[in-house]
């Protein structure tokens, strides 16, 4: 999933959130804490599509691989047969260049792919969260700074920028991760502020400001719980966009060389003759597993979302 | 007014961030700075390397050489590239003009088909044809923009033969040109159209439930006059903010693109330089594509405001 487009809908998002909020107050309206549950608990079986599982699914197929490569792989990563040879018995996706096992190569590229985009994403959701909360929380010219600032980030073009910060750097799977991590926080700032927005009103928060509770205790122990089921869907696009970005660096062959990443795999199939040698178990199978990995990712951070979305439509009064 | 005061600021401090950026990077990064200025494969002598220093102004202090740093950018002067031999700005904008009219024309059309297939889509999501777009244009979101590229290279370049596979022409002439463009643009496109796509379903299906689109019903208009008549023209106002946020990544992945399809433009540029480590290149491609994406942010402010007139008056 791509960053703007989350981003836009972000934004898009925060503009209803913010007149939900205002026409809530309005509604005197309230229904019993059970009767909601148990409504938002139907709309979160029907909401879940038969995507949003195959998406489910597949995610629980790679995360096994990531976490159990040696269960999958036939080989080691790093044992060397013939070179460029088909696919067969042996070996099932034929062997590359310098004559390792190429589904080998695939079952133990996950864990770097899936490590990357995970750290990444980490460290973009911490930051987004912890910026959208102060924002969101503290107003007044806090928030009009630390927004103005989401906003001059997010004017940096930022693949451009990583290309550069990684040809200077030497190309290292911690600087990767770092640098996709710092650099794309923005979306999830935006949203958590406009939930923060509205969750400051509610009466339990109130009431916590009026015992003398401090602000930090406020923010982690009573807001924090209450904005998670957003931020994980976040969390989940955050991850697939990484994930591409990495793809797309390695491509340039800005990734770490030593970490064989599906990206990487890729790159080095287009670069060192895969693809004029017209050996598409060499550049398919990565290319593939990219797309797959994002997309299951993608399609349980957007079933998230939507999920999200109806529960705050539908459950006015659980603030 | 004081909307205007605060877009301004962000826009001025934007543009101070990334010369910063540009500004420090060489010279925070490890290692020599005349190295990381002037590209680390290119071979200079010990004698030369002071020499440099001093032209450079590396021996200055700091403030100083930010100073000289933006009276040169405000000349237009990007640096000297020493792998090409030449100024980088005029690399940059002999490969720019390439890059920038593959790039226009495929966003032009990515929008128009994303803004259609999207309000089709929105305007009933429950049909078969609907989801179908909607799945078809997630999954084209989730592949990297040069994977695609890569395998319609593939099919329709080597195996079908049915397009060149490499460069802007054979001859300079605009039928080779588009012959040759055809392919990249259209992946390009559809590259751009999924990410318009999925703004302007969501933008519809928000936008249908409004009042004026039930008194149209109720007036007795047919489905398609609703839609595009009305609708679309409130629904697709966020795709213009998206098109101006995004354009720094499409550009990009227009990088991917040209480098798979042998486009002489931008991306190879930029390719050869990672390669060859020509620092400077690569800093003015950044400050280029930085400052084109600030401009392109303007300019949908400016277009926005001209066309929404809600923007225009004060709330």
């Amino acid at each position: 999933m791509s960053q703007p487009a989350c981003i836009e809908g972000s934004c898009m998002k925060e503009a209803c959130v913010e007149g939900d909020s205002e026409n809530r107050q309005e509604k005197p309206g309230f229904k019993g804490p059970g009767e909601v549950s148990f409504r938002s608990f139907r709309k979160h079986e029907s909401s879940l599509t038969l995507f949003n599982w195959i998406g489910l699914l597949l995610f629980a197929f790679f995360l096994f691989m990531t976490l159990f490569p040696f269960l999958l792989a036939p080989y080691a990563p790093n044992e060397r047969f013939i070179p460029y040879e088909a696919p067969s018995g042996r070996h099932l996706l034929g062997t590359n260049d310098i004559g390792n096992d190429i589904l080998s190569e695939l079952v133990f590229g996950a864990r770097i792919s899936i490590t990357i985009g995970f750290v990444a994403a980490l460290i973009s959701t911490l930051i987004g969260t912890v910026l959208g909360l102060c924002a969101g929380y503290f107003r007044g010219s806090i928030e009009e700074l630390l927004m103005g600032f989401t906003d001059v980030v997010l004017l940096i073009p930022k693949i451009p920028l990583i290309i550069v910060l990684g040809a200077f750097l030497r190309p290292n799977i911690w600087i990767l991760i770092s640098v996709l991590g710092l650099l794309s926080w923005e979306s999830t700032a935006r949203v958590t502020r406009s939930k923060v927005l509205q969750l400051r009103e509610a009466g339990y928060v109130k009431s916590a400001q009026c015992m003398g509770f401090p602000s930090y205790h406020i923010m982690i122990s009573d807001i924090f719980p209450n904005i998670i089921h957003v931020l994980f869907p976040k969390f989940m696009l955050a991850i697939a966009s990484a994930m591409i970005s990495e793809a797309s660096l390695s491509f340039l062959g800005l990734g770490d060389i030593n970490m064989k990443s599906w990206g990487i795999m890729l790159s080095f199939a287009f670069f060192r003759g895969g693809f004029i040698r017209d050996m598409w178990w060499w550049y398919l199978p990565p290319g593939i597993c990219i797309t797959l990995c994002v997309l299951s990712i993608a399609l349980v951070g957007l079933g998230l979302e939507a999920k999200e979305k109806e529960c705050s439509e539908e459950g006015a009064n659980t603030l | 007014m004081l909307e205007i005061a605060k877009k301004v600021t962000r826009y001025f401090a934007s543009f101070m961030l990334i010369t910063a950026i540009n500004f420090t990077l060489p010279r925070l990064m490890p290692g020599d700075p005349v190295k990381n200025l002037i590209g680390e494969d290119a071979y200079v002598s010990e004698k030369v390397t002071e020499e440099l220093r001093a032209e450079l102004g590396l021996n200055m202090s700091l403030s100083e050489q930010f100073t000289s740093y933006l009276s040169s950018l405000l000349h237009l002067d990007l640096g000297y590239s020493y792998h090409l031999h030449a100024p980088v700005a005029e690399v940059l904008l002999n490969k720019m003009g390439w890059t920038l009219l593959f790039v226009g024309i495929s966003v032009v059309i990515g929008s128009f088909l994303g803004v259609f297939l999207g309000a089709l889509a929105g305007w009933k999501p429950e049909r078969k044809a609907s989801r179908f777009t909607s799945f078809a244009f997630v999954v084209i979101s989730c592949i990297p923009p040069y994977f695609l590229a890569l395998l319609t290279l593939y099919i329709f370049a080597f195996k079908l033969g049915l397009f060149p596979s490499k460069g802007f022409y054979d001859t300079p002439e605009i039928g080779s040109v588009l012959y040759h463009l055809f392919l990249p643009t259209c992946v390009m496109s559809v590259f751009s159209a999924s990410r318009n796509f999925l703004v302007m379903r969501g933008s519809v299906i928000q936008e249908k439930e409004q009042l004026y689109a039930l008194y149209a019903r109720a007036k007795g208009l047919h489905d398609t006059g609703i839609l595009f008549r009305h609708i679309v023209k409130n629904a697709s106002l966020p795709i213009i903010t998206l098109l101006a946020l995004d354009f720094g990544f499409l550009l990009s992945g227009a990088l991917f693109i040209e480098i798979v399809f042998s486009l002489n433009g931008m991306g190879l540029l930029i390719y050869d330089a990672i390669m060859g480590k020509d620092y400077p290149l690569l800093q003015g491609a950044f400050l280029v594509i930085a400052f084109t994406a600030l401009l392109t942010n303007m300019l949908a402010d400016l277009l926005y405001a001209l066309i929404d007139p809600r923007a225009r008056r004060p709330a």
